[in-house]
């Protein structure tokens, strides 16, 4: 409907002889091209055309807007389609009636998809996600941004209490434990290497991916569960937008995003937490702070760093897999929730495994 | 007029490979309204979801917009569902946004007008449906009836070239209903939209639409297609005109 258009839109007002506004209108009309802007003050308005070409529902839509606090329009001299077009719009005494309700989707039996394979449509939506990603960023995917700054501030911000409790918990337990250690051999000192390493290397990545799959692959998989419930992501689907791409994308970048900033900020606490026990005994704080200092070289720090993202991308995106193929029904979102805690944090373990064989080899 | 929109040849569909419906062909032109009629649970649902593309049939060909949907691949098919709009049967409107917002996203995304304008097209739609004093509720606050129109709204958002709705009438009383109708024969007229229904309302079928398929459950298979009047009046289908001669309502 919305062919180039030979002339712009236009439109015009006249007030004539008995003080009414006559309001031309005339060009081609296309949503989404610039519209002309009138102001006018009247009881009555009539509208005429003049050269009026080819229009899509911009037209009747801008004259709605224009027309409905208006007592008396005259619209005898437009196109009966138009006309008929305006007038149905300008009856909005319809009444609504109560009524059964949805009739809870007729979704007996399982959702066609869910019949294959469970590994393959995972490789499938891994490749979807990426070629999402892939689009994205030559500009071709249609991605809802305006949920990337939302579910940076709910995965991220939000986050920061309970990573802060337990980043600071872990922290403590390891310094305790291993103080007992330690003391046998008279190495105290070591106990700040030994909580700031473990902290920045392994547990601060390791912890927050768990709390992310806990509080975000979680969440996504019941939001993406229940909008395939009400069939919200086919009707994305009829509008011709590909609901990887609008839903997911911008919550597995901002989890993946937010995740490693998360985690550094756990290294810090934990190591804190450290040092609250281990200065209650035999260390001066500023032995601690040294000693750890030492013992994180760059090379660790950036091991965790990386970690944490690749936690950051398997917590989220194993929460809108599990959402986007979940059953349809009340049950199906809770399954689906629980199996994408579960399938996000055996991931990361195996992950983490992984990337220990690999820094091992590399020698990081 | 004359040009084949919507075609299909010994389509099958069903679920996950397991067919319910079988052997329905028909071809429609632009800008004629086809209505799909049938007992409740005959499969008129599944069928509108394998003629526009959203789900794959079992087997059978069919073509859309001049493209065929068997061969298509998934950015084509894509393609041809931005041409169209969708009711669904359970309205299915984003849960998390107002009515406004339904209707303001796909224009957002396709058209992005200035601001102004996308309130004014998405206003203009939801006046259209009548529901001009919901726009700021959110789905979970209207009625089903209205919770249908609003899906209609979203539907005509971006002006398809063809329009599917599955029992657009469905939860309506009859006078909403009835100006629902009227509202999908002026936007035929005035777009050249053609559109497939799926409705049960006798009345409603005869005023509007030009074809009717009659999907038969006891065979399992397409009972018959042609003018509604000729349904009801012939003898050559004894199945749709009983169908027709009494008040079916899911
Ligand atoms: N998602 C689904 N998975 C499996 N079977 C389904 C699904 N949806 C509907 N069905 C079955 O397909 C048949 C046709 O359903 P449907 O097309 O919705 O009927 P209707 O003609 O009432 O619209 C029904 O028997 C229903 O049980
Ligand atoms: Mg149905």
């Amino acid at each position: 409907m919305s062919q180039p258009s030979p002339s712009p839109p236009r439109a015009r007002t006249e007030v004539a002889d008995d003080g009414s506004v006559i309001l031309w209108v005339g060009g081609a009309w296309a949503a989404g091209t610039p519209l002309p802007e009138v102001a006018f003050r009247a009881d009555r308005v009539c509208v005429r055309t003049d050269g009026l070409g080819l229009f899509d529902s911009s037209l009747p839509a801008w004259l709605h807007a224009h027309l409905r606090t208006v007592r008396s329009v005259d619209l005898a001299d437009l196109p009966e389609r138009l006309k008929a077009l305006i007038r149905m719009a300008e009856n909005v005494a319809l009444t609504g009636t109560p009524d059964e309700g949805p009739g809870l989707l007729e979704n007996i039996g399982s959702w066609g998809v869910e019949s294959g394979s469970s590994w393959g449509r995972a490789l499938e939506h891994i490749g979807h996600t990426a070629l999402g990603f892939l689009r994205a960023l030559v500009g071709r995917a249609r991605v809802n941004w305006s949920e990337l700054t939302l579910q940076m501030q709910t995965a991220g911000v939000d986050a920061l209490p309970i990573v802060a409790l337990l980043g600071f918990l872990t922290g403590l337990i390891m310094a305790y434990v291993g103080l007992i250690q330690l003391r046998q051999v008279g190495a105290t000192v070591y106990v700040a290497n030994l909580v700031a390493l473990a902290m920045a290397r392994e547990m601060g990545a390791l912890m927050t991916g768990v709390i992310a799959c806990g509080r975000t692959s979680t969440a996504f998989a019941s939001q993406l569960g229940s909008m395939n419930v009400s069939q919200e992501t086919d009707a994305l689907r009829a509008l011709g937008i590909n609901p990887v791409e609008f839903l997911a994308l911008p919550r597995i970048l901002a989890v993946t995003l937010m995740v490693p900033v998360l985690s550094v900020f756990a290294t810090f606490v934990g190591v804190f937490g450290g040092m609250l026990v281990a200065c209650a005994g035999e260390l001066s704080v500023e032995q601690y702070v040294t000693q750890a200092i030492l013992a994180v070289s760059w090379r660790s720090f950036m091991a965790g760093f990386v970690k944490s993202i690749a936690f950051g991308f398997i917590a989220a995106w194993a929460g809108c897999y599990r959402g986007s193929v979940a059953k349809r029904s009340a049950l199906g979102v809770g399954e689906a929730a629980t199996s994408a805690a579960v399938l996000g944090i055996t991931l990361i373990v195996i992950a983490d495994a992984v990337f220990a064989v690999l820094f091992n080899l590399y020698g990081v | 007029m004359g040009r084949e929109v919507l075609a299909c040849e010994n389509l099958c569909v069903g679920h996950g490979g397991r067919a319910i419906m079988s052997d329905v062909s028909f071809s429609l032109e632009h800008g004629r309204i086809l209505a799909v009629v049938g007992p409740s649970g005959c499969g008129k649902s599944t069928l509108m979801r394998a003629l526009s593309g959203l789900d794959e049939p079992v087997s059978g060909r069919s073509t859309l917009l001049g493209q065929d949907l068997a061969v298509a691949t998934a950015g084509e098919r894509e393609d041809t569902l931005r041409r169209l709009g969708f009711l669904f049967q359970g309205s299915a409107l984003f849960s998390s946004l107002t009515l406004r917002e339904n209707v303001e996203l796909p224009i957002r995304e396709f058209l992005s007008p200035p601001r102004r304008e996308l309130r004014q097209l998405a206003e203009y739609k939801l006046a259209l449906v009548g529901l001009s004093d919901a726009m700021d509720k959110l789905p979970s606050e209207i009625s089903g009836g209205m919770a249908k129109r609003a899906a209609l709204a979203r539907a005509l958002a971006l002006d398809p070239e063809v329009l599917f709705l599955d029992e657009p009438g469905a939860g309506l009383d009859p006078v909403t209903a009835s100006r629902m109708d009227e509202l999908i024969l002026r936007v035929r007229e005035a777009f050249g939209t053609t559109i497939v229904m799926v409705s049960h309302e006798v009345p409603s079928i005869l005023r509007t639409a030009d074809y009717c398929v009659y999907l038969d459950t006891d065979t399992g298979r397409m009972g018959a297609y042609g003018p509604p009047r000729d349904l009801l009046t012939s003898d050559a289908h004894p199945r749709a005109r009983a169908f027709f001669s009494q008040t079916h309502r899911t």
